[in-house]
């Protein structure tokens, strides 16, 4: 696995909620993250019903600030036009928050992690553009699969997230179990899910709270492999 | 020992039941052992034992049945286990529960409280509130007896936790009662593409056509149609079994159902809500065997149960016909059916009823339930001719005949709380003798009886032109649908209330209030109807006023010689029926944020404390030593060598952009924009009130950006207060909070420069990196900030780093500073750290009140500069004596007695001067050390005053100079 830069190995924002759990670890980006809890079947069977699954190691890079569009623009990455949109290209989405905030995550791919733009995007030094503001992301980030997914969210969210309501480019940034969170649907390996970001400082509670519900439908923890083949080396 | 017959009342098997036959429920009721069926409720299932004695009432502890089988009284409050206030009526009889009646001293039947009712005319209404007022000091003997002698349950205050879950849901259409009109309007929204939900409280759909048949099967039929529609329509979500507990603003409903609370989020909302069924009042109206129609219906067709073997049918209106028919179709003897009003052949069942050799009363009215020996039941009733104008009896025809029981239907109250709680405006329409709405506010509409309409085919009707309104709200095309008028007579009577000498004639059965109370309470004045609910508590008992509003308003109406529209109604708030704390308290979402050192605090045997959101630690817990102890040897290692503080729970801002500078200086009190790159510069914020806020400290990283530190449980709100200022102000600066993103952590003591020296790849000598110098660099490979502090210890630093790596830093740390015996500590030391420095702290030190110059902080006050937030409030205020001052004080060196604690007020000769707000035994200073406020008189060095300790004792305090020992 590739990692962005030699850093020291960090921790997932939500390393406490994983403590009695026990999974099975390993590092991706630089950070130490669950690649399966249960074994594959029955996280499969978990993923089917209401899988939560940390992925709080994505890269991800922050920036706002009225100029940051166009300076992303200037640095070839493409951008949703409209505020609370998002788009995806090949390794990473881009989620607009508001009119002039952008979080860029990148996505796991086996053999491609979109090294350059981050690469690129790590360059960035606000002394040198007006205007643009780095906003430094420490966020806990989660991917909620299967069929309760949306029982789920209709405890913890107060907002309307079905599919007739949240169209499939919009996100919100709303309160999902008291605090705030941005949300958005997204198609994973052909399957649909919701992605969750939260402020890392809370990722223990938002994981705790994520899964005492999954369990209750059925669901539960899901390690990153279940996810994506080949993280599980 | 047991009134209960034990008559077998379980019918033939009825079509349309509600019962499972062949799975029988085994349960015990007051301690014996009794059968029923799944589907029955407790009281379907006791009523078919035979047992008729199934409550108590409240005040005056009467026997009480069956009224009206739909949770619109609470005669039946059961008891099972540790859950209490069981509704009986309509909890599902479950298997093995064990279930008595509450409020009873030994046992239903034999209840010795019964005594009270023998007394009860020495006991009207307000006689409380005149009797027990004085002398003040009897009132809590009296107050402890009554609390015996009345209530419901009792609680158990070791009811395990049950929460449930709280869910949101969404639909263009709510449809609130699935009766004729609410399943008509439900199937025509949907049928017209809208997604709908529909709730009803009963356990199945239908309403009453599920029940009110009239002996016949047109309305079973009518139900079967329309339950084949529902089952064809897959976007109507049904709740039963359910109530829409309230209406709340922009079309918010709250359904309850047993597993929790569902938060229906509805486009439009059609209530098609009903009605409650009204009883006449006459005296013993309450006896066990008297009920009202509806629920002898309901008795009969839900759970093929017969109300009574030989019965009178009082009625006012074509409804008690309908009941009749029903009664003698499940076998009853009907012995008459006696009509209060003066035109009773109008009705079309007249003929039927007659063909039955049913004996039909015109005129006649119910003059008295006549009791059973034990008073338990009923042995018969006492008719005679009744003037329905005047309200008046002629009792010298009465007529006495036998019967078991009395089937009641007066009347109808419109369900129509939710529509008053959405802005309804009503009218009284005389020709229903009903309150209907008048107005309704966008997007609700009414259907059904709750709207005045009673005719079988007209409710589907407005169901159907309810849903029309509704879709040519939502936008739709579609056309309007008329409804007719209600045709005929009333079907409710404008006064069913039959006086008598003897009283004992109830209107509020939840609260035993007869008649004559409502006459006591206009006599004494409360004549207004809310002043009257207050005085006799009508509509105050757990059901509400459901069975008792109406007849208590035409009543006063009476007294007041006014027409019922002037006395106007209550108001009726949520919920609709009593809903569990667990369903209302949900699933706990107390959200708790923590530093990514949080599980290396947890393994070091961290005690925790909550500061805002954050649990942080307070100090490490070692065996064998106190807190007291503990906090001392860590503030030890930070005087004598090194400690370190997870300080990561910290706000932290940048404010970066050209004008980020100019922004500060307005924002905070001191001077900014001169500020060297490179530097820190104390931040006091206030409000425009010029009372401190908050404090931090500003580091300038670059010339356009400032790193901000603000206190931990203030972040949120100075980041918040910092964009408002800046939507005013529109300067060309970018706020970023990162107090989540970036970890932060403390070292101080005087080898933390040795420490961390080991860690960085710069000069951190005094000369080179000064208290006030803060930087960017390298640590462990990843970016820091690096600023020297001086808040516990003269030699300090924060090193502020990428939340993921703070835990690698705390443990290279940690690693680092073996040798020099570093030690973590907790934010108890940390405070105990910062007074012996004699640094304040706003929350700790200040109040919602406190100006800088009452804490000395004039030093952070640059009133020269043009504008800052509270300059001009401090120009006024500077102009003002002061009423006190935050001063430094120490106990004698030998103190021993009563330790002073925060908020033990300053005394001087007996008066309140202050109050101190941090206060310790320094082990640094050899003594108690403290922050307090005085009077500005007292404020002179040297000077003592006398704090009054928590066991009286007066401690003498001496002001010093900070710090409070020689931090050199």
């Amino acid at each position: 696995m590739s990692t962005i830069n030699q850093r020291p190995v960090s921790n997932t924002p939500i390393a406490y909620g994983l403590m009695s759990l026990s999974p099975t670890m390993g590092v991706i980006n630089g950070m130490e993250v669950a690649l399966e809890f249960e074994g594959a079947l029955i996280e499969g069977n978990r993923k089917s019903i209401l899988g939560v699954t940390d992925v709080s190691c994505f890269a991800s890079f922050g920036i706002k600030g009225t100029e940051a569009a166009s300076w992303l623009m200037s640095q070839s990455i493409q951008i949703p036009m409209n505020r609370n949109t998002w788009v995806e290209h090949e390794g990473y989405l881009v989620l607009r928050l508001g009119g002039s905030e952008f979080l860029i995550e990148g996505q796991y791919s086996e053999d491609q992690y979109s090294h350059e733009i981050f690469e690129k995007l790590a360059r960035f030094n606000q002394a040198t553009v007006a205007g643009v503001y780095k906003v430094q992301r420490a966020d806990a980030a989660f991917i909620l699969s299967g069929s309760e997914v949306l029982n789920m969210l209709s405890e913890l969210c107060m907002l309307d997230l079905r599919d007739s309501a949240l169209a499939s480019n919009t996100l919100v940034m709303t309160q999902l179990a008291s605090i705030s969170a941005i949300l958005l649907r997204h198609q994973l390996n052909g399957e649909q899910v919701y992605r969750v970001w939260c402020d890392g400082t809370y990722g223990a509670y938002m994981w705790n709270m994520l899964l005492e519900v999954a369990r209750e439908l059925g669901g539960g923890a899901v390690g990153l492999a279940s996810h994506f083949r080949g993280t599980h080396k | 020992m047991s009134y209960q017959n034990k008559d077998n009342m379980r019918l033939a098997k009825k079509i349309g039941e509600w019962i499972d036959r062949d799975k029988v429920i085994k349960f015990s009721f007051e301690g014996e052992d009794y059968t029923g069926y799944e589907g029955d409720t407790i009281t379907s299932a006791l009523w078919a034992n035979g047992v008729k004695v199934l409550g108590r009432s409240f005040k005056y502890h009467r026997a009480r049945g069956v009224l009206s089988l739909a949770n619109h009284d609470v005669n039946i409050l059961v008891t099972d286990g540790v859950d209490t206030n069981i509704r009986a009526d309509v909890v599902t009889l479950q298997s093995g529960m064990t279930l008595k009646v509450v409020n009873t001293e030994g046992g239903v039947v034999n209840d010795k409280k019964k005594i009270i009712d023998s007394i009860s005319a020495l006991l009207p209404v307000g006689f409380y509130y005149k009797a027990f007022h004085s002398p003040a000091v009897l009132f809590p003997f009296w107050e402890k007896f009554i609390r015996k002698a009345a209530g419901l349950g009792v609680v158990n205050f070791n009811y395990p936790r049950i929460t449930q879950r709280k869910l949101n849901a969404y639909c263009d259409v709510l449809v609130i009662g699935a009766g004729p009109s609410g399943l008509s309007a439900a199937l025509m929204a949907a049928s017209n593409g809208l997604e709908v939900i529909l709730v009803d409280e009963n356990q199945q759909l239908g309403g009453s056509l599920v029940y009110d048949r009239a002996g016949g099967n047109a309305a079973k039929e009518m139900l079967d149609e329309l339950s084949v529609k529902m089952a064809e329509t897959p976007n109507i979500k049904v709740y039963t079994g359910s109530y829409a507990a309230g209406y709340y603003a922009d079309h918010m409903v709250p359904i309850v159902t047993a597993k929790g609370i569902t938060k229906v989020r509805a486009k439009t909302v059609i209530a098609a809500t009903g009605a409650f069924e009204q009883p006449p009042v006459f005296r013993h109206n309450d006896l066990p065997g008297v009920m009202l129609g509806s629920a002898a219906q309901r008795l009969i067709y839900r759970y093929g149960v017969k109300p009574f073997n030989t019965c009178v049918v009082v009625t006012a209106n074509a409804h008690g016909y309908r009941v009749a028919l029903d009664l003698l179709n499940a076998g009853c003897t009907v012995v008459a059916l006696v009509d209060m009003r003066a035109e009773a052949d109008r009705d079309q069942y007249v003929g039927e009823l007659a063909r039955k050799g049913v004996k039909i009363y015109s005129s006649y009215c119910v003059y008295e339930a006549l009791p059973s020996k034990s008073k338990l039941g009923v042995r018969g009733v006492t008719i005679c001719p009744f003037d329905e104008k005047n309200g008046t009896s002629n009792t010298a025809n009465s007529i006495t005949l036998d019967c078991d029981g009395i089937a009641m239907s007066a009347g109808w109250a419109p369900a129509a709380a939710l529509l008053y709680q959405s802005g309804m405006g009503v009218r009284f329409d005389n020709d229903i003798q009903q309150f209907v709405p008048n107005s309704l506010p966008n997007g609700i509409f009414a259907a059904g009886k709750v709207n005045g309409v009673y005719n079988i085919k007209q409710r589907g009707l407005d169901g159907m032109r309810a849903a029309a309104a509704a879709l040519q709200y939502l936008g739709k095309s579609v056309e309007t649908i008329n409804v007719d008028h209600h045709q005929g007579a009333s079907p409710s009577h404008f006064y069913p209330i039959v006086m008598h000498p003897k009283g004992k004639n109830f209107v509020d059965f939840d609260e035993d209030i007869a008649v004559k109370d409502f006459i006591n309470a206009a006599q004494e004045g409360f004549d207004n109807i809310e002043l009257m609910k207050r005085f006799t508590t009508v509509g105050m008992g757990p059901s509400q006023g459901k069975h008792s509003n109406m007849n208590a308003i035409r009543i006063l109406a009476k007294i007041r010689n006014l027409p019922v529209e002037k006395i106007g109604t209550t108001t009726a708030r949520p919920f609709f029926h009593p809903t569990p704390f667990g369903h209302l308290g949900g699933r706990s979402f107390h959200a708790h944020r923590l530093t990514t050192i949080h599980m290396w605090h947890k393994a070091a045997n961290a005690v925790f404390v909550d500061v805002g959101a954050w649990s942080r630690p307070a100090y490490y817990q070692k065996s064998g030593l106190s807190r007291i102890e503990t906090l001392q040897q860590e503030a030890i290692a930070v005087r004598q060598s090194v400690g370190i503080i997870d300080g990561g729970t910290l706000g932290k801002i940048e404010v970066c952009g050209p004008d980020a500078g100019l922004f500060l200086e307005r924002f905070y009190t001191g001077k900014y924009i001169d500020q060297k790159v490179g530097t820190t510069r104390y931040a006091l914020m206030l409000d425009e009130s010029g009372v401190i806020v908050d404090d931090g400290i500003a580091s300038r990283l670059a010339e356009q950006l400032f790193y901000l530190t603000v206190s931990t449980s203030n972040a949120a709100a100075v980041y918040r207060e910092m964009q408002r200022w800046l939507q005013i102000w529109q300067l060309n600066v970018g706020l970023v909070n990162v107090t989540g993103a970036y970890g932060l952590i403390n070292i101080a003591g005087p080898k933390s420069r040795d420490v961390l020296a080991k860690l960085v790849d710069i000069e951190l000598s005094e000369a080179n990196f000064p208290i006030g110098s803060a930087l960017e660099t390298q640590i462990l490979g990843f970016s820091a900030r690096i600023i020297r502090v001086g808040f516990v210890a003269n030699l300090a630093y924060e090193i502020h780093m990428p939340s993921a790596q703070a835990l690698n830093a705390w443990k290279a740390l940690m690693q680092s500073g073996v040798k020099e015996g570093i030690r973590p500590f907790g934010t108890d030391t940390q405070r105990l750290l910062r007074l012996e420095l004699g640094h304040h702290m706003p929350g700790y030190d200040t109040d919602g009140l406190t100006i800088p110059y009452e804490v000395g902080a004039e030093h952070a006050l640059a009133m020269d500069k043009p504008f800052f937030v509270g300059q001009r409030s401090l120009q006024i205020i500077a102009k003002k004596p002061r009423n006190k001052i935050l001063v430094s004080f120490v106990l004698p060196l030998d103190y021993s007695s009563e330790m002073p604690q925060d908020c033990n007020l300053v005394i001087d000769d007996g008066v309140i001067k202050g109050r101190v707000t941090s206060v310790s035994y320094s082990p640094a200073a050899k003594c108690v050390i403290g922050l307090a406020y005085v009077h500005p008189t007292q404020n002179q060095l040297g000077a003592t005053f006398e704090i009054r300790t928590d066991n009286g004792s007066l401690a003498k305090a001496t002001i010093v100079k900070t710090p409070f020992f020689n931090a050199e």
